[in-house]
C-alpha cells in the first residue's frame, strides 16, 4: 500500500482547486494580515506526511492558531477531502494516543488507574481520506467539463427573448402566449414588436442587435475556457490515471488505527501476555471495540485455528455426507454421513470458541486470568495432540470401513469427539445432543470442563482424562 | 409520467338527479366534469378508474343542490424536467416548433434544434438537414427531452430540446 502517489494527488488538486481558499468570512476586510490565502495548501500538504493527527498537535506543528486551522479543516470536512473524528478523554486517553503515534516499543504504558483526576476534553483528530478524494477530484474535474460543454452546446438553457422596442424579457415558457397568427415570429404582449431571441449568458452583454455574432463570440470563449481547463489539469487528470488501479491507503476510523498502531507497538516489545492497565480501562472509559485485540485472543486463536484446522480435516474425510443411493440397508451410517445432521453442531462449537475468548476480555484481568490461560494453553495443546492422534486413527478407521465389516463405530466417535471439544469450549455442559447421538458411544463419561473454575486442575490430569477416552475409543 | 392517485372532490349535484340512479349521475357528472382537467399539482386527469368512496351529502340552504363529497382513483400525465416524451408537431415557425404529447404541449425553440437543422418558410414551413434526409414539419412525430416546465394552477407548459443523442424525428409523415 504506497501511499505516495495519493499524496502526489493530494497535493496536487490542493494547488488546482483550493489555492486561493480563503477561510475567512466574507464580510471581513481582507487586509494583509488577514489574508489567509494558501493555507489550505499548507495544511493537506502537511496531513500528506500524516495519519491520523489531533488537531491541537497540528496547530501546534503548523505555528497555526487552532481556530483558524479548525476553520480550514470544517472546509476540508465539508469538501469530502479528510474525515474527523472528536471525542472526550480524559489526558490519560490521550496519552494512550500519543504512544499510538509513537508506535513505541514498549514502557510508556499509561499510568494507573486513579492516578489523575478523571477530566474529560474534547479532541478531535483529522485524516486525509484518499478514497473519497479520488472521487471527489473525479467528480469535480467531470462537472467542470459537463459545464463547459453543456454551455457550449447550448444544451438545457431556456432560451430567452427580449423585446428591442421596450425592452421586455420573456423565455421560452411564455413561448405559448408570444405566437402571432400573422406571422412566424414571437410578438410583444405590450407593444406588439417583433421579440429578438437573446443568446449570451455567460459573455458580456450585448443589445438585441448581432446576437449571431455574440453568440459566436461566446462560444469562442467556451471553447478557450474549456482548452485551457484540459491543458492546466493535465498534471491531475495523469495522476488521477496513475492512481486509479492502486489500491487506496485506508487507516480506518481512529479507533481502529489506533488499537493497530498500539498493537504493533506491542508485537514490536513486550511481549508478556495481557496489559491490564490497557484491557481493563479501555480508553478513559470509552468503548475501544478493537482492544479486543488483545494478547490473550492471539495465543488462544493460535492453538485453536490449528485445532479448528484439524478438525475440519477430519470432518471432511471422516463425514462424508454419502448420497442417497449410496445408502444402502445394512450399512451402520451415522447421521452426519447420511446428512441427517446439520452444520449445527460444528457451528455452535466455533461460536462458542468466540463466544468464549469475549468472556475472557471481559473478566478482570489479573494474575488468575493468567494462570488461567497458562492453564488454557497447556489443556488445548494437550486436547490439540490428543485429537491429532484421533484423527489419525479414525482415518485410518475410515478407510477400513470401505469393507462391510466396518460397524460404523469409528465415524461415530470421532464425530462424537468433535462435539465434545465443542462442548467444553461451552463452559457449560449443556451436552444433550451429543448424549442423544445415534449409535451409542462406547465412552459414557461426559466431561465437563469449566475453564473458569478448574483454574486449578493441572493439564496433566487433563490429559489422563483423554487417555482414558482414547482407551475406549480403541476398544469400540 | 403517469400516476395513478386518490383524488378527492366536492360535488354538487341537481335535485333533479335524486333518485335510484343518484349514485350513476353523481360518477358520470364526476367524468364530466374531472376528465381532461389540469392541475398544477397533479397534472392532467387522464381517466378516473374508480369511485373509493362517497361521503354524505348535505344540502345546500335555499338552492336545493346537495354536496357529496366523493373519493375516487384516477390516472393523471404530469411531465418532468428531464422526462423524455413522444410528441406530435403542431406548429413550425422560425423561433421553433411546438409538439403536442397528449395533453401537454411543448415549445422547442430553435437553438434546440441541432445545428445542421435550418429552416425552410414556406407552405409547410419546416427545418431539414442540409442533405434532406430529415425534416421537422407539422405532423411530424418527435422524440424529445423536456428542459423546462411552466406549472400553473391549471395550466402545465413544457420546453424541450431535440439535440441531444437519440432525440429528434421518429417517424416522419412525408415517408411514412
Ligand atoms: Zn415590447
Amino acid at each position: 500500500m504506497s501511499v505516495e502517489p495519493f499524496n502526489k494527488l493530494v497535493k496536487l488538486a490542493a494547488r488546482a482547486f483550493y489555492d486561493d481558499i480563503t477561510t475567512k468570512g466574507d464580510n471581513q476586510p481582507k487586509t494583509g494580515r488577514s489574508d489567509n490565502r494558501g493555507i489550505a495548501v499548507v495544511v493537506l500538504d502537511a496531513l500528506t506526511r500524516r495519519q491520523w493527527v489531533r488537531e491541537e498537535d497540528l496547530a501546534k506543528d503548523l505555528k497555526l492558531h487552532s481556530k483558524q486551522l479548525r476553520r480550514t479543516l470544517r472546509f476540508f470536512e465539508e469538501e469530502k477531502l479528510i474525515t474527523r473524528d472528536h471525542r472526550r478523554e480524559t489526558a490519560k486517553g490521550a496519552k494512550i494516543f500519543s504512544a499510538a503515534v509513537a508506535a513505541t516499543a514498549d514502557g510508556q504504558h499509561p499510568t494507573k488507574e486513579g492516578e489523575e483526576k478523571i477530566k474529560l476534553h474534547t479532541h478531535s483528530y483529522c485524516c486525509l481520506d484518499y478514497a473519497q478524494i479520488y472521487d471527489v477530484v473525479r467528480y469535480r474535474m467531470h462537472r467542470m467539463k459537463k459545464k463547459l460543454k453543456d454551455e457550449l452546446d447550448e444544451k438545457n438553457t431556456v432560451q430567452e427573448y427580449i423585446c428591442p422596442n421596450c425592452a421586455k424579457r420573456y423565455t421560452a415558457l411564455d413561448a405559448l402566449r408570444l405566437i402571432s397568427m400573422d406571422d412566424e415570429y414571437f410578438h410583444c404582449e405590450s407593444c406588439n414588436g417583433e421579440l429578438v431571441a437573446e443568446s449570451d449568458k455567460l459573455a458580456a452583454q450585448e443589445g438585441g442587435d448581432g446576437d449571431d455574432n455574440a453568440r459566436k463570440r461566446r462560444r469562442e470563449k467556451l471553447r478557450d475556457m474549456l482548452d485551457k481547463l484540459e491543458v492546466q489539469l493535465k498534471p491531475l487528470v495523469e495522476q488521477l490515471t496513475r492512481v486509479k488501479d492502486l489500491p487506496v491507503p485506508e487507516f480506518g476510523t481512529l479507533q481502529a488505527w489506533e488499537a493497530r498502531a498500539s498493537a504493533a507497538a506491542r508485537s514490536n516489545g513486550d511481549s508478556s501476555g495481557n496489559d491490564p492497565s490497557r484491557s481493563s480501562q479501555g480508553l478513559g472509559g470509552t468503548p475501544m471495540p478493537f482492544l479486543g485485540d488483545t494478547k490473550v485472543e492471539v495465543a488462544f486463536s493460535g492453538v485453536e485455528g490449528k485445532g479448528e484446522g484439524i478438525k475440519s480435516e477430519a470432518e471432511s474425510t471422516s463425514l462424508k455426507v454419502l448420497p442417497p443411493w449410496m445408502i444402502k440397508q445394512g450399512m451402520n451410517l451415522t447421521k452426519e454421513q447420511r446428512g441427517e445432521i446439520k452444520q449445527e453442531a460444528k457451528m455452535d462449537g466455533s461460536s462458542v470458541a468466540v463466544e468464549f475468548s469475549d468472556d475472557k476480555k471481559s473478566t478482570e484481568s489479573d494474575d488468575k486470568k493468567n494462570l488461567q490461560d497458562e492453564y488454557v494453553k497447556a489443556y488445548y495443546a494437550a486436547l490439540l495432540k490428543k485429537q491429532q492422534e484421533l484423527e489419525e486413527a479414525a482415518k485410518k478407521q475410515q478407510e477400513l470401513s470401505n469393507t462391510s465389516l466396518f460397524d460404523g463405530l469409528s465415524g461415530t466417535s470421532s464425530g462424537r469427539q468433535v462435539g465434545m471439544k465443542s462442548k467444553r469450549d461451552e463452559d457449560e455442559g449443556d451436552d444433550v445432543e451429543w448424549e442423544e447421538a445415534p449409535v451409542a458411544g462406547n465412552s459414557n463419561e461426559n466431561y465437563k470442563v469449566d475453564l473458569n473454575v478448574e483454574a486449578d486442575a493441572t493439564a496433566e490430569a487433563e490429559a489422563e482424562v483423554e487417555d482414558d477416552d482414547d482407551v475406549d475409543w480403541e476398544e469400540g | 409520467m403517469f400516476f395513478h392517485i386518490v383524488l378527492e372532490r366536492n360535488m354538487q349535484l341537481h335535485p333533479r338527479h335524486f333518485g335510484r340512479n343518484l349514485r350513476e349521475n353523481l360518477v358520470s357528472k364526476l367524468m364530466k366534469d374531472v376528465e381532461g382537467t389540469c392541475s398544477g399539482r397533479h397534472g392532467f386527469v387522464v381517466a378516473i378508474t374508480g369511485i373509493e368512496n362517497i361521503g354524505k351529502g348535505l344540502i345546500r340552504d335555499g338552492t336545493g343542490f346537495v354536496t357529496f363529497p366523493v373519493k375516487y382513483q384516477c390516472v393523471v400525465f404530469r411531465p418532468f424536467k428531464g422526462e423524455i416524451l413522444e410528441a406530435v408537431v403542431t406548429m413550425v415557425n422560425k423561433m421553433g416548433f411546438f409538439a403536442e404529447a397528449g395533453p401537454v404541449q411543448i415549445f422547442v425553440s430553435n437553438h434546440l434544434i441541432p445545428d445542421d437543422m435550418e429552416f425552410q418558410s414556406g407552405d409547410m414551413p419546416n427545418y431539414t438537414t442540409s442533405d434532406g434526409s430529415v425534416k421537422i414539419q407539422k405532423d411530424s412525430e418527435v422524440r424529445l427531452k423536456i428542459i423546462g416546465t411552466r406549472v400553473d394552477a391549471t395550466e402545465i407548459f413544457c420546453i424541450g430540446t431535440i439535440k441531444d443523442d437519440f432525440l429528434g424525428v421518429i417517424n416522419d409523415p412525408a415517408t411514412a
